[in-house]
């Protein structure tokens, strides 16, 4: 589903935020990027969705190699990566079910698709009778729900969570994973960069450990350290 | 399609009211602007009016009366091409040509302008001296050309067509240079409103890039608020340009007789709604410009 080849990374001459990265996950693998900041976890979720290009090396994703991809085919790329974020960016003057329709509404969904999808995915996260709340009416862990029936709402292939549970208690955080753990049996790829250590552990899924931008481990159910 | 195309109009209009400060700065500067504009090209097509008779270098002008014969006509020309030495060129106007003339250089004086049919205004000849300074010339050519059956009178330019001549070259080049500036102004003003407009929005425009709406799908509600502050600054602009236009046509008309020189100035049938249209044109324009430069620009987020 994504392999990079030999990828490299650089914001500045100094700042080399990926060296020789090179990977290949497997469709409905669950894997944890692992590390600590400025390791180049949140870089290598940003070049699977082409938010950057790599000064070296090969990203394919679902089959095709998207640093020669044109610009105007970027968009259908990202119609089938989910981005999950740890401050949710959710759309503060629109409701639940508005900023879960957005995701489809932009991308030219039918009014009758928004209609059956919405229900269904607010559903899957937990948040049915709560479409017409607000943003600031939810709690942390129901907003990162938003964030993630937003991300999902479109059936995408691939979901890439930067650092999910960030903001959130562990109790609450762990709900998120069960969550996680939930859309990945469907099918659905997900990549994670986090720090929580006691979620790694606890999920027991692939880990890749990175330190300034080198790949150090790559482990099948492995933990975080 | 049904649902994209009214995504792109509710986000205009609420994007237009969010920023309606802005928005009321750049219709207004944009109506500004397209007022002088249209401004600058009645009063260049006033001046155009009053030295109608007096362009291409033409320092005299001959006037036949109405009820010539071919005749009459035919020695009246040949006297005068008879004169390569001193006369250039020669061209007449015949009665309908000198009727629409009179259309233009009496427009605001309609009392004269019903006196003048094809029955009683004169036909005339333009000439084009050899030398048009050689005054004592052109003095020979005029009487010369007196003396001959049913000439009216022979016309030749006064002071004030020079002065009107270099007013309307001075006038025109500052009009327009302002009008430059003052459309550049809009463009930027429009420009700095979608910009924060998009600035607003930028967690929006986040999400949709990363959901995978297309940069046309982003871009296209903020280029049509762009447009739509032009060519309401347009209409705006040529609305006021109309008011004004009457006003000064109704002024001279009731005020100045038709001997005030004032008269040509006005310009009236279709020009001014064809000068109107031309302003609302030129606002979509001054709107499109702006905001496909600033949707362009400051897409990345």
């Amino acid at each position: 589903m994504i392999r990079l080849e030999n990828v490299t990374k650089s914001y500045s001459t100094e700042v080399v935020a990926l060296r020789e990265a090179s990977f290949e996950i497997d469709k409905a693998e669950f894997v944890f990027l692992v590390g600590p900041s400025g390791s180049g976890k949140s870089t290598l979720l940003r070049l699977m969705n082409r938010q950057e290009k790599p000064e070296r090396g090969a990203v394919w994703v679902a089959g095709r190699n998207i640093n020669d991809m044109a610009t105007s085919k970027v968009p259908h790329l990202r119609r089938n990566i989910g981005n999950i974020f740890q401050d949710y960016k959710l759309l503060t003057n629109r409701t639940v079910f508005e900023n879960v329709a957005f995701a489809l509404e932009v991308i030219g969904r039918s009014k009758q698709v928004i209609r059956q999808q919405v229900p269904a995915v607010l559903d899957l996260v937990g948040l049915s009778g709560k479409e017409d709340r607000f943003p600031h009416q939810l709690s942390g862990g129901e907003q990162q729900r938003v964030s993630i029936a937003r991300a999902f709402v479109n059936r995408p292939l691939i979901l890439l969570a930067d650092e999910p549970t960030g903001n959130l208690d562990p109790g609450t955080g762990e709900g998120i994973m069960r969550l996680l753990d939930r859309i990945n049996k469907t099918g659905t790829t997900v990549v994670m960069a986090t720090h929580d250590q006691r979620i790694v552990n606890m999920m027991r899924k692939r880990v890749i450990q990175l330190d300034r931008g080198i790949i150090v481990r790559d482990q099948t159910r492995g933990v975080y350290d | 399609m049904l649902s994209r195309i009214s995504y792109v109009f509710r986000e205009m209009w609420a994007s237009l009211s969010r920023n309606l400060t802005l928005t009321v700065a750049a219709v207004v500067t944009a109506a500004v602007s397209l007022f002088l504009s249209g401004l600058t090209l009645l009063i260049q097509k006033g001046f155009d009016n009053q030295l109608a008779q007096w362009t291409g270098g033409v320092e005299m002008i001959v006037y036949v009366s109405n009820d010539a014969t071919p005749e009459n006509l035919q020695l009246i020309q040949q006297t005068l091409e008879g004169q390569p030495t001193l006369i250039e060129k020669v061209t007449y106007c015949d009665v309908q040509c000198s009727v629409d003339t009179a259309k233009r250089l009496f427009a605001g004086d309609p009392t004269t302008l019903e006196k003048l049919t094809t029955e009683t205004i004169p036909s005339y000849f333009k000439i084009v001296p050899v030398n048009k300074d050689d005054q004592v010339m052109l003095a020979q050519v005029a009487t010369s050309v007196r003396s001959l059956p049913k000439i009216q009178r022979v016309a030749t330019p006064e002071k004030v067509i020079a002065t009107l001549s270099t007013l309307k070259g001075v006038l025109g080049m500052w009009t327009v240079v302002m009008s430059v500036a003052l459309l550049f102004a809009s463009v930027l003003l429009i420009w700095n409103a979608i910009r924060t407009a998009m600035f607003a929005r930028r967690r929006e425009i986040e999400v949709m890039k990363l959901v995978g709406a297309t940069n046309w799908f982003i871009r296209l509600p903020f280029m049509l608020e762009g447009l739509l502050q032009g060519l309401a600054g347009g209409l705006l602009g040529g609305g006021l340009l109309m008011v004004v236009n009457n006003s000064w046509t109704s002024t001279v008309r009731e005020k100045f007789t038709s001997d005030s020189g004032l008269t040509g100035f006005v310009v009236t049938g279709s020009t001014p709604i064809w000068v109107m249209l031309a302003m609302v044109g030129l606002g979509g324009l001054v709107g499109a410009i702006g905001s496909a430069t600033a949707a362009s620009r400051f897409l990345d987020v």
